[in-house]
Parts: structure tokens; sequence; C-alpha cells
């Protein structure tokens, strides 16, 4: 009898290991296929691919608004995230540690950009910028995109900052820091790690977002997905996979570089 | 004037913990987000019932553009769409993301991490690629058919591409990651003695799993159901990319709007309505959920 049951459950898990290895593949699969294709050397798209090249590599760089509107891309996401800490940050500290309803009012109001669809977002701030004189600019990006960085930063920041002891900056002015010293020495070194990963996660949303940006795209500032996203819908060939690449590669790099610094799993924790 | 005095903070002072932070520190963020995320949105309230937009609007009543999205059986059936393919996409994700989510946190160990890899990988990508993806999966001459051709499974080529049943997939694919994240977060709090105890008192498998653990993580799924859902309602690149129009949902009927026609008081409302389908998430999340979330 014990034997039948821990026979069962042997299977049971192995059936939910399966499954799981089964799911995640498929998750891969779509990215996995878009690298291979990009390394295809036909104009079509087919398979079994027969033979490779660079060629759709060298095409998407030569194409000029690829390369332009990632650079616009990366500006704009280093921006919005640096004004989103700016003002994020001060904000996260003040409300973080207050548990009256005005703060968690304050708070809830502060993270509440990233749960409205983005599409309205960037829809009805494009008309209000529009009247305000500035409309489709880097500038009406920026703000758009700070919109959104500010929840990112707050949150993480918050959360980290609540797992601090109150007292090591109790300590620090006790001992005669003043408020700015104590924040200068203590404070934002030990919320570092939260503006880090808030940062992080607010430049690859930046980085990645279509339905935002989408309404800002000018020829002189358009971001890359709005680029890849009019390039799909005209043709279907592999130069789209490349810089579809390119851009994966970059935020890779950026995950990794946080990975070393902090592990991914206090990035995830980081509610 | 000397009789203030004491009232005031002093004694209190003492008592009250150090703080670093100023309470108008809040204030930079408070009025850039009244600014720029309020005003907007209320803006468009009133540019929705007429108030202010150029072109078409100003020939329609108060409400109209509410009462055609209500009244026109196209209209009233993308709403219905809308809601729908939100409600498939949720509970899909829901059923696939579940039992990942716990062999991810009771059972994996060590590939914990390479799982979680996994489910992130995808959120670094554009969805443009993703979109893409899926479209040389669905193809004509895609990898599905050719797999399925070529192992003599299939005679000819079934065309999935511009099928709906590719917008369901690419919508699921998007946003499981976040369910998988939301209910592993609540079950890795939960902790494993718990179901132990149960089992030790003589529960099946099962019904300690039923009874215990799927009570204690509902809190998970309904954080990560509130947040599938609201993403799904913005997201309009998979019904555009891979729908061929057999999809159509507010935000793709929004950014059609915005694209061709330009009627700009109508996607207003259009996206006011979404609005509200995002608020009655978020009025969901504060009454259910506990604010959880990726």
């Amino acid at each position: 009898m014990a034997q039948r049951s821990s026979g069962r459950r042997e299977w049971s898990s192995l059936a939910l290991g399966a499954y799981s290895v089964v799911l995640l593949a498929i998750v891969m699969l779509p990215i996995v296929l878009v690298v291979v294709v990009s390394f295809s050397e036909g104009s079509f798209i087919r398979f079994p691919v027969e033979s490779w090249s660079l060629r759709w590599y060298v095409r998407a760089i030569e194409y000029g608004p690829f390369m332009h509107s990632l650079w616009i891309s990366v500006q704009l996401a280093v921006a919005a995230t640096a004004a989103g800490c700016l003002i994020g940050v001060p904000a996260a500290l003040a409300l973080a540690r207050s548990r009256s309803g005005f703060a968690t009012a304050v708070a809830a109001f502060l993270l509440a950009p990233i749960s409205i669809p983005a599409i309205v977002l960037g829809f009805t701030l494009l008309y209000y910028l529009s009247a305000l004189g500035i409309g489709v600019s880097f500038l009406g990006l920026w703000v758009a995109h700070t919109v959104v960085a500010v929840p990112y930063v707050a949150r993480t920041v918050i959360a980290v900052y609540r797992s601090v002891p109150e007292n090591l900056e109790e300590a620090a002015s006790i001992l005669g820091a003043s408020r700015w010293a104590t924040l200068r020495y203590v404070t934002l070194p030990v919320i570092r790690p939260g503006i880090f990963a808030g940062s992080m996660f607010a430049a690859l949303i930046s980085f990645d977002n279509l339905s935002l940006s989408y309404f800002f795209g000018s020829t002189s500032a358009t971001t890359l997905p709005v680029v890849m996203l009019s390039y799909m819908e005209n043709q279907f060939d592999p130069a789209i996979a490349a810089i579809s690449a390119i851009q994966m590669a970059i935020a890779v790099a950026v995950l990794l570089v946080l990975e070393r610094l902090y592990g991914l799993d206090t990035l995830v924790a980081a509610k | 004037m000397s009789a203030a005095e004491p009232v005031r903070v002093e004694p209190h002072r003492a008592l009250r913990r150090f703080r670093v932070a100023r309470l108008w520190w809040i204030a930079p963020a408070a009025v850039f987000l009244v600014l720029f995320f309020i005003a907007p949105l209320v803006a468009n309230i009133w540019r929705s019932i007429g108030g202010s937009a150029p072109g078409r609007a100003s020939q329609r009543g108060v409400l109209e553009n509410y009462t055609v999205l209500v009244t026109d059986p196209f209209y009233f059936g993308v709403l219905q769409e809308t809601i729908v393919v939100a409600v498939v996409v949720t509970l899909a994700c829901i059923a696939l993301g579940y039992p990942l989510a716990y062999f991810m946190v009771r059972k994996a160990g060590r590939w914990k991490g390479l799982i979680l890899f996994c489910l992130i990988a995808p959120l670094l990508t554009s969805v443009v690629m993703r979109a893409f993806g899926w479209r040389v999966i669905f193809a004509n001459r895609g990898f599905l058919n050719t797999l399925l051709v070529d192992g003599g499974l299939l005679e000819r080529p079934i065309n999935l591409a511009n099928h709906p049943v590719s917008v369901y997939v690419a919508l699921i694919h998007i946003l499981l990651p976040f369910m998988v994240l939301s209910i592993s977060s609540v079950l890795q709090a939960i902790p494993r003695s718990l179901e132990e105890a149960a089992r030790a008192l003589g529960a099946s498998k099962i019904k300690a799993f039923w009874h215990v653990t799927l009570p204690l993580s509902i809190e998970g799924v309904i954080t990560g159901s509130i947040l599938v859902f609201v993403l799904t309602n913005g997201n309009f690149v998979a019904a555009l990319l891979l729908g061929n129009n057999s999809v159509r949902t507010l935000p793709l009927m929004i950014y059609q709007q915005f694209n061709l026609t330009q009627d700009t008081s109508f996607a207003g409302a259009m996206g006011n309505v979404l609005l509200v389908i995002a608020l009655i998430g978020l009025w969901a999340q504060s009454r259910f959920g506990k604010g959880r979330g990726i």
C-alpha cells in the first residue's frame, strides 16, 4: 500500500515536471525561432532553414530608421528612468514608513499608471500635450515614459525601504549626523538595490513600450518598437528578426549585469 | 503665547520616530502625475462627450458616442469580444500557469533559476518580436505546418495565420509570465509544513492540496487574473499583427480610429470604456487582493 502511494507520487511529480518542460519549451519557441530566422539567408521565411548568413543583420544595421529609432529608444529609456528616480525615490521614502490612510492612498495613486491600459494613457496624453504645444516630440515621449517610470521606481523603493530597520537612521541621527548626512550615507546606500531594480524595470519597460510611444511617433523622434511595427505591417522578411535579436541582446545584457550585481531572485521578490 | 508652546510638537517629537524624508517629498511626483496622468484622463472624458474635439464630434450630441458604442450592433459586438478575449485569456493563463508555478516553487529545486529565466526572458523581448515569432510558427509554410506535413500528420498545410487562434495563443504567451510570477510569489510564502500537517492527519495528497494549498494561494490567482485581464485590454499588437481583423477588440479599434478615421472624440469614448474596465479591475484588486503582483 505504502509502496503504491509512493509510486503514484513519483508519477504525479513526473507528469507535472514533464508538463512544465513542455510549456516552457513552447514559451521559448517563438523567441528561439526568431533568432534562428535572423541568421537565415533567404528573403522568405521557411523551414527548415537551408543556408545561413548575416545579411539580414547588415540590412537591419544599414536600414536608417532602425538605428535612428534604436538610439532614440536608448536615450528615452535613460531620460525617463532618470526623471522617474528623481521624483519617485523621494516620494517613496516619504510614503514607505507611514501607515496612515493618506499615505496608502497617495502610494496607490503613484502606482496607478501601470494599472491603466497603456493605449489609453498614450492616446489621452497625446491630445493633452498637443493642446499644451508639446505633442509629437522627444519631450512628449519623455513625459509619457516618465509617467510610467515613476510607479516602477516607487514600488521597488517602497518595498526595499520597508524591509530596512528604522533604527539604522535613528542611530545615525543620535550619533550626530545631520538629516542630509543620514540620507547620503545611510538611507541611499541601503535602498540602492531598490533604486537599481526599479530603474532597470522602468528602463526595460520604456525600451519596449509600444502602446505609449505609438501615438508620439514623428519622423524626427520615434522609438524602435514603433518602427518595427510599421515595418512588419508592410514587410515580412528576416530583417525584422535581426533587429529583434539585436534589441533582445541589449535587454539581456542589461539584465545579466543586474543579475550579477543583485541576483534575479531579489528582483522578482521586490514587489 | 507661551501657553501655546508646550502644546506644539515638542513633547510629541521625542516619541516620534526619526524620519529622513519629509512629507513634502511626495509633492514633485504627485504634482507631475496630477498634471500628466490625471488631467489628460479628465480632458479625455470632456472630449469624449463632444466638449473640445475637432472634426466630426461637433455634430454629435453629449453622450452620443457612448450611445453608439452600446446600441450599434458592430460596436456592441466589439465590446463583447473585448471582454470575451480578456476572460478567455485570463482563464487559460490560470489553467496553464498554476501547475507551472506550483512545480517551480515546490518541486523544481535547483532548476528554479532556469524556470525563472525562461519566464523572464520573453519579457525582455519586444512584443513585436513575439508576434513575429508566432507568425513564423503559424504561417502557411511556417514552422508548425512544415513540422506537421513533413511528419506525415497532415496532408496539406492548415491556415492558422490570420485566424483567431493565433491571436489567443500570442496573448496567452505574452501574459502567462505575469500569472505564473503572481501565483509563485504567493505560493512561496505558504509554509510547506501546513501541507505536511494535513497529510500527517490523514488527508490524501489531492485533498491536502485542494483544502490547504489552493485556498491559501488563491490571492495570487486573483492578483494574477486582474493583472492579465487589464493587460489584455491594453494590447492591440496581437490582434493587429496576427488577427487580420478576425478578432476585433477595443484597443485595436482605438488604434484604427486614431490611424484611419482620426475621430478623436469617438476614440476617446472607447478609451474611457476601456478605462472603466481597468478601474473595475483595480477596485477588485483592492477588494480581494492585497496589492501583490509583479
